[in-house]
């Protein structure tokens, strides 16, 4: 039995919305709150995860929910910013001094590829070494050399989450797409193509998290999902090429951040992969889907391509991935993404997932990889 | 006297700084400088102070090879954001990760027809000059091995 739990779940529809920031925050938190049945008065602190929002948005955002003076914390740690935040309110509630926490995950980005001076550094700019799927492309093709991965299996993977996410209506796109036409959307960087890449976009999710006791005095326990395990990492010296590395080591044998992350988080829950029900992990592209199955130990290196060839983590697999869509269908608004994960892993432990419902899921994994080698994992179990 | 202040100015600049080595006016002999450490062996690139592996003081400036191999790579086909000082209007070009026998891999435009690119072509370092308005900028590349 775990510790901490989430009592409340609630999202805005991620894509491009018509809103400003606080808005879009402000509903999902309230939409938490509603969930979770309790009064924003109630909440002790509150962490805010972004990346491209400006300071103290937390505040911000949720002083429209009514007067407070409690900490309230914004967190960026990249694509990961939103596992950063979530362990920290988890560490908050495990420390005592506090029981009951809002963890809001919120961006609004520009449309196009991402600001590269939040990134890179004026020369790789110049030289035009900013565009963050240059790194993921070059990625895939060594994995083509090395592994026999072939441009079908990584087409295969966007096939599967656009497919996904006709169901999802917090997607920003809800299109299925023949893999005929996915093999034939123009590269953006070889070997990755349109249709295989996530769009910035905008977008928020929130959870109510208490403390076991504290939820059982809510009476919430009923609807309540244990974190099993939430961890945040960096990837090690040279463990991981991913913007805005200028280069790497050819003979340091570090293991990469899911690796890392995806064992400790194992072990924090006492939990395999054969364990694991359902799966919601960064698809930035269709490729980095396939790297990550083997990184979390879904399938044997070098074999992710065949794992979506068998059809493994479709819905109906053995070992569903990216029910939601993914980040290919969602968008990646970067703050949000993994408290987005955790929504919709919370609505699947909960069997509320409709038609992208996975049978009978009691255990589920949320993962998210970005710049700098940011990775975290969060295990949830009903 | 005029003129030697207007060349004084123009002396060229890299980069970045602790990226190149070399005698910067003499474009053959520059070369990327690298940091090996005498304590955990690896080679890092640029002039670092503390090795980025296992965090010691140990390290030794050196210049690192300018041959390579390329190891990984991908085509950037749409004009990448902000202050890119490439071809205008924008040229599709090849960006790879290049191999060096001090054991590393440095990322790099590569300097060459796109559909040549392949894992394990050879190459060969090539700095070059960029006129920038104010200054002159060593910048690098890599392209194919002549010969």
């Amino acid at each position: 039995m775990s510790d901490v739990v989430i009592i409340g779940a609630g999202m805005h529809p991620f894509g491009r919305i018509d809103k400003t920031y606080e808005e879009i925050g402000a509903d999902a938190a309230s939409a938490a709150l509603r969930d979770a049945g309790i009064e924003w008065s109630q909440i002790q602190a509150a962490y805010l995860s972004r990346m491209y929002l400006p300071a103290t948005s937390g505040a911000r955002i949720l002083r429209r929910l009514g007067s407070t003076d409690m900490s309230i914390t914004d967190i960026e740690a990249a694509c990961a910013s939103g596992g950063a935040a979530l362990r920290q309110g988890v560490l908050a509630i495990r420390s005592g001094e506090v029981d009951l926490v809002m963890v809001l995950g919120c961006e609004k980005m520009p449309r196009g590829f991402m600001d590269p001076s939040m990134i890179y550094s004026p020369w790789q700019i110049e030289l035009g070494m900013s565009l963050n799927p240059a790194y993921w492309s070059m990625r895939a093709q060594r994995h083509i050399y090395e592994y026999g991965t072939t441009e079908l299996q990584i087409a295969k993977v966007a096939y599967k989450n656009h497919k996904n996410s006709v169901h999802n209506p917090y997607a920003m796109y809800r299109k299925e797409f023949s893999l005929e036409e996915i093999l034939n959307s123009p590269p953006v960087c070889d070997p990755i193509r349109r249709l295989e890449i996530c769009a910035p976009d905008d977008g928020a999710a929130a959870v109510v998290i208490a403390s076991a006791k504290r939820a059982r005095e809510l009476g919430a326990s009923g609807k309540a999902i244990n974190i099993a395990a939430c961890c945040h990492t960096i990837a090690r010296y040279s463990a991981d090429f991913r913007c805005p590395a200028d280069s790497m080591s050819a003979t340091a044998n570090n293991p990469g951040p899911t690796e890392v992350t995806g064992k400790q988080a194992y072990e924090r829950a006492g939990l395999g992969p054969k364990d694991i029900d359902c799966f919601e992990v960064q698809d930035t592209d269709a490729f980095c889907e396939i790297e990550i199955y083997e990184a979390l130990g879904l399938c044997p290196l070098g074999e992710g391509g065949k794992l979506i060839d068998e059809g493994k983590t479709d819905i109906g697999g053995d070992m569903p991935v990216n029910m939601s869509g993914g980040l290919i269908s969602k968008g990646e608004p970067v703050g949000a993404s993994h408290l987005g994960q955790v929504v919709e892993i919370v609505t699947q432990l909960r069997g509320q997932a409709g038609p992208r419902q996975v049978a009978n899921a009691k255990v589920g994994l949320a993962h998210v990889l970005g710049a700098g080698g940011n990775c975290a994992v969060t295990i949830m179990q009903r | 006297m005029s003129t030697v202040t207007q060349n004084a100015a123009r002396d060229p600049v890299a980069i970045r700084d602790g990226l190149l080595c070399g005698p910067l006016s003499q474009l053959a002999q520059v070369r990327l400088a690298g940091s090996k450490c005498t304590n955990c062996g690896e080679t890092s690139l640029g002039t670092v102070k503390i090795c980025p592996n296992c965090g010691r003081d140990s390290v030794q400036n050196i210049a690192l090879g300018n041959r390579g191999v390329l190891w990984s790579f991908t085509i950037v086909r749409h004009r990448p954001p902000g202050n890119y000082k490439g071809p205008d209007p924008f040229v599709p070009f090849g960006m790879g990760l290049v191999e060096l026998p001090e054991g590393l891999r440095v990322l790099s435009p590569i300097q060459c027809d796109i559909d040549k690119l392949k894992i394990g072509l050879a190459l060969q370092f090539k700095p070059y000059v960029r006129h920038d308005d104010d200054r002159d900028v060593v910048a690098f590349g890599f392209e194919p091995t002549q010969g």
